[in-house]
């Protein structure tokens, strides 16, 4: 990726990039936040912050906004960006900040930033280990931590930050960001269209503009069918038929099947999982059973999230359903 | 046939860069051998069989100029032996000289009780080895090799892929002038599971007195005896009655890793088990997966006794009545849809990769909306700002 195309991401093609708030006044939803961020950046000097909130309202963009507006166009040798979930530990992740902390800021203010985005994902163990980090480089370094959930980042962290609780876009900003993009983009976005993708997104404005982005190939009138269609082109299907094979007992041809899912369309086995919590309302088996079956797909949604192999994790929940209703009608 | 027509011998790598996706590993080797005065004596290259471990140190010794003094330790017989063996290795005059490598092979074969002593006595010579010290095991986290273990430079190299066997194979058809079927050669480097040696061996007997290979050939090699291990192995686990700490070890001497038993287990659960002993089997097999993760983010080898012990132990308590009766067990069978499918997940994970770098999200995020995104990566100038490479522009067209 070149300097220049990074410099005129305004320019970029994908529009989660393009209309990415580049200044305070442009940041939708989210005004005492802000207003107390633009306050810090103002005086230059900054505090350890969390920002914690739900997916896709502005932690990222804003933590962006910050750094530009301190460093100006120096900003990139003073921004170091990670995931606590995609990176393979905390070890990793310290030595990461070791090398960027070395090296001393570029310009008048006195420290760099590290985003840290997801550190909820971290251990307990894992976060004492980063607090320590935070500790040894506060000197040059500041740290913007990102979560979902502020309960699970421990107290000691929590006690060092500036806490900002991001909350869900209601349906006018989401609105107003609806508008913003169509605009520009030569989009005719009906009633309709506009409430189902709130309804599809939860607020959450990089989904949105995901969801447009795609509707767009499709034609620039869009409409809530179209938006319906693509989000569940994107849901997995034969659910229904694999649920039915397993709790009939047919335990071999169930798991065929479900492989076959799962090798011809892109679907996680969390998708799966969300799939078949929503087919099985509609079967034709006592209430309590279903409910087992909910409670059997938490305990595997769990260990997916905690084992690797998505297969065995999911073969498992199929074979439980043989603990269930074999052939009840 | 004089030496020259085996193919283990003709297509044997003798250089470096022959080989291919073992990068890292030879990065750490040339490393150690430049560090060897001041750091660890001796290197440990480790990884399954017929993966290029002995191979890759006669590259190396031959692009580097070395000579390579070799001794294999299923040959120790004793202490005595292995000392004797090691003193005059280390003492042999170099026929050309050259600077010398000492390659000390198969080191799984020193049996504790036997050689007492001997690996001890390794130890301490490979510390004052004035050469550098190769060893080579198929599976290094026995604890017969902790103390050798902390010694010495760790080398793993990982099973080659299936893909990798398959290019192999069809350079080798193609300068044997032998017409191959392209799924042929993929159905046969999926049944060689990472060996290379099996890999040669096998196609060599397909290209004898033929110029084409076709499916139907392939299916005709016969698997190789692995089978007979994990056969028992399956017995023990299905047929045990009263549990017994002796099926803990059931799987220990089968030269197959738990990610392959997991997959025999899988395989033939359907057949002993049914309802809920079925159930409860699975239950175990993910619950067992859970720790195999854990040790793969903590490194964390501790959790190896519980992944084993839930494929054994836990396996074996999930049956509700014996089951006294003769059950044929089958090999893995979808095997080539499993690899189909990890195939298919890493090229979703490394455009997702690109993808969250630059728009600022996890990699987890991008693969969770993947198929909508797949819409958005349907222009060309969207492809080209990502920097996706023409393999991922192919997967996503189809």
């Amino acid at each position: 990726m070149s300097e220049e195309k990074r410099e005129g991401k305004g320019f970029s093609d994908i529009w989660t990039e393009r209309y990415r708030p580049n200044n305070f006044k442009d940041v939708i939803g989210q005004e005492e936040i802000v207003k107390r961020i633009d306050g810090f950046v103002s005086s230059k000097n900054l505090p350890h912050l969390l920002f914690s909130g739900p997916a896709g309202v502005g932690k990222s963009s804003l933590a962006l906004i910050v750094v530009k507006k301190l460093f100006g166009n120096n900003w990139k040798e003073n921004y170091l960006e990670l995931n606590a979930s995609d990176e393979r530990g905390i070890d990793v992740v310290r030595q990461k900040v070791k090398n960027f902390a070395r090296t001393r800021s570029l310009g008048d203010v006195t420290f760099k930033i590290i985003f840290l985005d997801e550190a909820d994902a971290l251990t307990k163990e894992a976060q004492q280990a980063l607090r320590r980090t935070m500790e040894n480089y506060s000197g040059t370094c500041r740290f913007i931590l990102s979560c979902n959930y502020s309960s699970k980042i421990i107290d000691p962290i929590q006690s060092r930050c500036a806490i900002f609780r991001f909350s869900l876009l209601n349906e006018k900003d989401v609105e107003k960001i609806i508008k913003n993009v169509s605009k520009n983009e030569g989009l005719d976005v009906d009633e309709s269209a506009m409430k189902a993708l709130y309804e599809v997104s939860n607020g959450d404005c990089r989904r949105i503009i995901n969801l447009l982005q795609a509707s767009s190939s499709v034609g620039k009138k869009i409409t809530a069918e179209v938006i319906y269609q693509i989000v569940s082109a994107a849901k997995p299907k034969d659910i229904k038929k694999i649920l039915e094979l397993a709790i009939e007992g047919k335990f071999v041809e169930s798991r065929e099947l479900l492989l076959e899912v799962m090798l011809k369309q892109s679907v996680s086995g969390l998708d799966i999982i969300k799939e078949i919590n929503r087919e099985i309302w509609k079967l034709n088996i006592k209430d309590e059973e279903k409910v087992k079956i909910i409670e059997k797909c938490g305990e595997i949604e769990f260990r997916l999230t905690e084992g690797s192999d998505e297969f065995i994790q999911l073969e498992s929940l199929l074979a439980s359903f043989l603990l269930i209703g074999k052939g009840k009608e | 046939m004089s030496g020259k027509n085996i193919f283990v011998d003709k297509y044997s790598t003798k250089s470096l860069k022959d080989f291919v996706g073992q990068d890292e590993s030879i990065l750490l080797i040339k490393r150690f051998i430049i560090n060897f005065r001041k750091g660890k004596k001796a290197c440990i290259i480790h990884g399954p069989t017929g993966s290029g471990k002995t191979s890759l140190i006669y590259a190396l010794a031959n692009d580097m100029g070395f000579e390579v003094i070799e001794l294999n330790a299923s040959d120790f017989r004793g202490r005595k032996d292995i000392e004797s063996h090691l003193k005059r290795a280390s003492e042999q005059k170099s026929l050309f000289s050259k600077s010398k490598i000492i390659l000390i092979d198969e080191i799984d074969g020193i049996v504790e009780g036997k050689d007492r002593g001997g690996l001890t006595y390794l130890e301490s010579f490979m510390l004052e080895s004035q050469y550098p010290v190769f060893l080579t095991a198929n599976d290094i986290w026995q604890k017969k090799f902790n103390s050798i273990r902390q010694k010495c430079e760790l080398v793993q190299l990982r099973e080659a892929n299936h893909n990798l066997i398959t290019l192999f194979l069809e350079r080798i058809c193609a300068t044997e002038g032998i017409k191959a079927n392209r799924d042929a050669l993929l159905k046969l480097a999926i049944k060689e599971r990472g060996d290379f040696r099996a890999a040669l061996n096998d196609i060599q007997v397909l290209c004898s007195g033929s110029s084409t290979i076709s499916n139907e050939d392939v299916d005709k090699i016969n698997e190789r005896e692995k089978d007979e291990g994990i056969f028992n192995a399956l017995q023990l686990v299905f047929k045990m009655v009263k549990l017994d700490s002796k099926i803990l070890s059931a799987y220990e001497n089968l030269n197959m890793n738990l990610d392959d038993v997991s997959l025999w287990l899988d395989e033939n659960i359907p057949k002993e088990y049914s309802g809920k002993e079925l159930a409860k089997a699975y239950d175990f097999m993910s619950k067992s997966d859970i720790f195999k993760r854990r040790i793969m983010r903590q490194q964390h080898w501790g959790f190896l006794v519980y992944q084993n012990m839930l494929l054994t132990a836990g396996i074996s308590s999930a049956k509700s009545s014996p089951k006294p009766a003769f059950t044929k067990y089958q090999r893995p069978s979808r095997l080539l849809k499993i690899w189909m499918f990890n195939r298919k997940k890493e090229q979703v994970k490394s455009i997702s990769i690109k993808y969250a770098r630059f728009t600022h999200c996890s990699i987890k995020r991008a693969v969770k909306e993947f198929e909508i995104l797949k819409i958005i990566f349907r222009r060309d100038k969207i492809r080209e700002e990502l920097n996706l490479t023409e393999e991922e522009t192919e997967f996503l067209r189809n």
